[in-house]
């Protein structure tokens, strides 16, 4: 199809059709960037409030403290009846023994709570079951069983509210990134398509004559279509090269400081969302993707093959 | 060559051809006369695949080019240089650079370019000229540029479309004297034109075309309407 010599003029062809309406080219690759900015915001936005979500949910659970004194094998039984519901995802047990020892082990540096334990002729600690469940949702009605009467004389409290309000508004503020943030990258999109059709329209505008020669000298398609779609890739890559230049700082500097006060356990950038040459590559892939439809657009209106 | 076989061509339910039979030779000199819109331009749009046929048979080298893909029509067009009365240099680039530009389009390396280039130059008298841009020269200079960036793909045919119809009778004849002179090397020649006096100069094949039907045909002959 394309040799490399032609490759290389149509690269340059593309070259000077962008230098040719600097100004133009530049507004175009500026509204590239801004789509560009918005969207890698978004995603991180989405990506952060995701990973504390996540992060939040896995210390979810119900917390199920039995009376004091209960059989092992009466407590064995209800964990075998709750762990029928399709709904439960895991539960494990704390003997009461172990509850007293881990407590034990805690505190084992406190001379004053040591001293105390000593004392002590009885455990005071329950036995206790850790119950998860797949959805986060289903945690309201499965404290319910477990405060049911049907457990009332084996269960002394159950325990699972903590955190679900943090989780909730975590939801929400999720939801509204996806819905608000697709919209405004949806905008931005339609926007930069638009310019970028738009200048693209004027380059065979300005080039009809080269064109019109071209055809008559018997330059192939590829050939003359090549340089518009070089310019209409010239805008992604600027926009990228701009956009990530902005993006590095967020990066090297915001980024860590949110993941270390969400979970500072957690190595965030172990994680494809919060790497930066990961995310540069998908800025690369929307940009081109969008330049190319207008660019295709473009030609496919206005340029007479 | 080239072999017309009852060829019609339609817009808009108007006839600009019909039934047109010809057979061009290698190596041949043909003035094909009429008045405008009498179907001149349209028969050269068919040559170069620009324009489709609706009946009939063109046959070049015995390749039916109703057959060619659309694609592969750069590769007919390369083969057939074509001249126009507006002569369609690009303003902003020299002599040379108008020609090297077909070239370069084409895919050519450039030693072959620069190599290229100045015979062309030569062989239609502008070696001199080769960096004046167009607006430096004259009208029968620039059609005489428009000649040479045709000839750049050695082409075995060459469509002259009207190429003095904006020459004065000095430029006319410097045109049609180079056109002579590149029919004399090989090449086959179509002229198209209403100019009497110059067809009358060629004294070759004269077909003459009135209302998209071919009226006449003379070996060596006149200017006839």
């Amino acid at each position: 199809m394309l040799d490399s010599i032609s490759f290389l003029r149509i690269i340059k062809t593309g070259l000077t059709n962008f230098g040719r309406n600097l100004w133009l080219s530049f507004a175009a690759s500026m509204v590239m960037t801004t789509t560009l900015v918005i969207f890698a915001t978004l995603f991180l936005l989405f990506a952060l409030t995701n990973y504390s979500l996540k992060t939040i949910q896995s210390t979810v659970d119900i917390s199920v403290y039995f009376k004091i004194g209960l059989a092992e094998e009466q407590i064995n039984n209800i964990k075998n009846d709750i762990q029928q519901d399709s709904r439960v995802k895991e539960i494990s047990y704390v003997s009461a023994t172990q509850a007293f020892e881990e407590f034990k082990t805690r505190h084992q540096d406190d001379p004053l709570i040591t001293q105390s334990l000593n004392e002590l002729t009885e455990n005071p600690l329950p036995a206790t079951l850790h119950v998860k469940t797949n959805l986060l949702e289903d945690y309201p009605a499965i404290a319910e069983i477990l405060q049911s009467d049907k457990y009332k004389d084996f269960v002394d409290k159950v325990n699972f509210e903590d955190n679900r309000v943090v989780i909730e508004r975590l939801n929400k503020i999720l939801k509204f990134i996806v819905t608000f943030g697709l919209g405004l990258v949806a905008v931005f999109a339609i926007i930069a398509i638009l310019v970028i059709y738009n200048t693209i329209t004027l380059t065979i505008y300005n080039r009809k004559e080269e064109v019109e020669i071209m055809r008559l000298v018997g330059a192939t398609n590829w050939y003359i279509r090549g340089p518009f779609l070089a310019e209409g890739v010239l805008y992604s890559l600027l926009a990228v090269a701009v956009s990530g230049l902005l993006l590095f700082p967020v990066f090297s500097k915001i980024i860590p400081k949110i993941t270390d006060y969400v979970n500072p356990q957690l190595n965030f950038y172990g994680h494809n969302f919060f790497n930066y040459w990961y995310l540069l590559l998908s800025l690369l892939v929307l940009a081109l993707v969008l330049s190319t439809v207008s660019t295709f657009f473009a030609i496919r209106k206005y340029l007479k093959i | 060559m080239i072999k017309f076989q009852n060829v019609t061509k339609t817009y808009n339910h108007h006839n600009a051809l019909s039934g047109i039979n010809l057979d061009v030779r290698h190596g041949e000199f043909i003035s094909l006369v009429g008045l405008s819109g009498a179907g001149k331009t349209t028969l050269f749009k068919l040559i170069i695949g620009e324009e489709r046929i609706d009946g009939g048979q063109i046959l070049i080298d015995d390749v039916d080019i109703t057959q060619v893909k659309k694609s592969d029509l750069p590769y007919l067009r390369r083969k057939i240089g074509m001249v126009f009365q507006d002569i369609k240099l690009l303003p902003k680039r020299t002599a040379y650079e108008n020609i090297a530009f077909a070239m370069e389009v084409c895919g050519h390396r450039i030693d072959k370019i620069h190599k290229e280039v100045p015979k062309i130059l030569e062989l239609v008298g502008l070696m001199h000229k080769k960096d004046s841009f167009p607006h430096e020269m004259s009208g029968g200079e620039k059609q005489r540029v428009a000649i040479a960036r045709a000839l750049s793909h050695r082409p075995v045919l060459l469509l002259a479309d009207e190429p003095t119809g904006n020459l004065d009778e000095v430029n006319a004849a410097e045109v049609l004297d180079l056109l002579m002179k590149i029919n004399k090397l090989g090449t086959t020649v179509i002229l198209a034109t209403h100019d009497a006096g110059l067809v009358n100069k060629v004294k070759k094949r004269v077909i003459t075309i009135e209302a998209g039907k071919i009226t006449l045909e003379q070996e060596k002959g006149k200017y006839k309407l």
